[in-house]
């Protein structure tokens, strides 16, 4: 099946916010989602004729968005699952954090802090501390929702071995958060979203916040694949780009990853 | 009558289905051998992955209590397993043929993987420990048996692969 010139551009304009966020959540870096995203239209646009329709052209622009992406994602270390701790030490140590913070909270319109927003940021760093194939494969089913069939597409893969990604990389993600997310968890080691809670909006009760997350209302039921799955419906309402605490947590993360990673980089 | 063959069908199947998982040990004066074989229904790149993820094992089996390392052609793992809970192995991967042979082991033993695929989507799994030398007979006795351990992890690995095999999500 042929792709028309029209067809693409319609078909990557209904695609390009999914694709931006997905590459932001895998690469943490704001200005290679941006880059990946254009060179993604600027490749698809040069291989038009190469399109066969085999898959949709949704699934075809992400596995060239990923194509673009994962080379660049290798040559990067894995990040720890702990990346919180780590980077509110940071933090603490660094008064240029929190005075941006304060002032891109008070200066723009996208940047209300919302627990639920910081579960969103929470998942996206601590997710790369799964092997590489695994956070690709876990965000492309539990936050995009491709099949399997499509994810092994999008991976140059088997479907045996996207199956193998998702599993563990679910299991571990839920032992993760099960023992470290304190939303979840009474003896959870991390507190950081209604800390932070406490400090962009004092005047809120952050647990009576918090219970406003379907995930932390169900937490009593124990039921830590299901707790997952809310974890991930909180996802895939939120565009980190559009979202009304947007520029709030870009900031949060551009700051995590020049922890984690250094000084930006170009891809 | 009829109900005697069934009985009896019955019975042979529970022993095949017995056999099949359990571990055996065939000793001689310089060398012991344990093995064991199970069926399991998934592809063997699942199985593979499962095998050669070193950061994964304690997760799925319940026989390894660590296990760093790489498990590569070349590879060097650190593995402390609950068969001795204080010590931990050094060894080095010496085969490596990919959803085939894997085989890990230091000077004094080799623990060999098969994957045998078959045209009905099964794979038998066989695992084979060999220790021994020279100097077997001087330390034989302080060696525990394998034989429940070897059947845990043919039981883990079957059942963990089955599961991811079986993923319902389309």
């Amino acid at each position: 099946m042929a792709l028309s010139e029209h067809d693409l551009t319609a078909e990557f304009e209904r695609t390009r916010g999914a694709l931006r966020s997905y590459i932001l959540r895998i690469t943490a870096n704001r200005q290679d989602a941006e880059d990946i995203t254009q060179e993604t239209w600027m490749r698809a646009h040069r291989s038009l004729a190469n399109f066969k329709g085999e898959s949709s052209v949704k699934t075809w622009l992400f596995a060239i968005a990923q194509n673009i992406a994962r080379d660049h994602l290798r040559a990067l270390k894995r990040w720890p699952e702990n990346v919180g701790d780590i980077c509110k030490e940071a933090a603490m140590s660094d008064p240029d954090f929190f005075r941006e913070a304060m002032t891109i909270h008070k200066t723009s319109p996208q940047a209300r802090f919302e627990i639920r927003e910081h579960i969103a940021f929470c998942f996206t760093c601590v997710s790369r501390s799964l092997p590489l194939e695994q956070q690709l494969a876990l965000m492309l089913k539990e936050v995009y929702e491709f099949t399997v069939k499509e994810i092994a597409e999008i991976m140059q893969n088997t479907e045996a071995m996207v199956k193998y990604w998702l599993h563990t990389g679910r299991s571990r993600m839920i032992d993760v958060f099960d023992r470290r997310c304190a939303l979840i968890n009474k003896e959870g080691a991390c507190h950081q979203c209604t800390e932070l809670n406490g400090i962009f909006n004092p005047k809120q009760n952050a647990q009576e916040e918090a219970v406003k997350i379907q995930m932390v209302r169900d937490a009593a039921k124990q039921d830590k694949e299901h707790l997952f799955d809310l974890r991930m419906v909180v996802m895939k309402e939120l565009d980190p780009f559009t979202s009304p605490a947007a520029d709030l947590q870009l900031h949060h993360l551009e700051f995590d990853r020049q922890v984690m990673e250094g000084r930006p980089e170009q891809v | 009558m009829r109900h005697l063959l069934m009985t009896l069908s019955l019975m042979i199947a529970l022993l095949s289905t017995a056999q099949e998982h359990k571990a055996a040990t065939a000793k001689t004066t310089f060398h012991r051998e344990t093995s064991v074989s199970t069926s399991i229904k998934a592809d063997p790149a699942i199985i593979w992955a499962l095998l050669t993820n070193a950061s994964d094992y304690v997760r799925w089996n319940s026989t390894i209590t660590s296990m760093e390392g790489e498990i590569a052609p070349g590879g060097r793992i650190r593995l402390r397993s609950t068969l001795d809970a204080k010590r931990t192995f050094k060894l080095k991967v010496k085969e490596f043929q990919p959803a085939s042979r894997l085989a890990w082991g230091d000077g004094k033993g080799l623990r060999t993987f098969t994957l045998i695929p078959h045209d009905n989507g099964t794979v038998t799994f066989t695992m084979t420990e060999r220790i021994g030398g020279l100097m077997f007979p001087m330390y034989a006795k302080y060696i525990p048996s394998f034989d429940a351990s070897f059947d845990a992890f043919a039981a883990d690995l079957k059942k963990e692969s089955e599961a991811i095999a079986d993923h319902d999500q389309p």
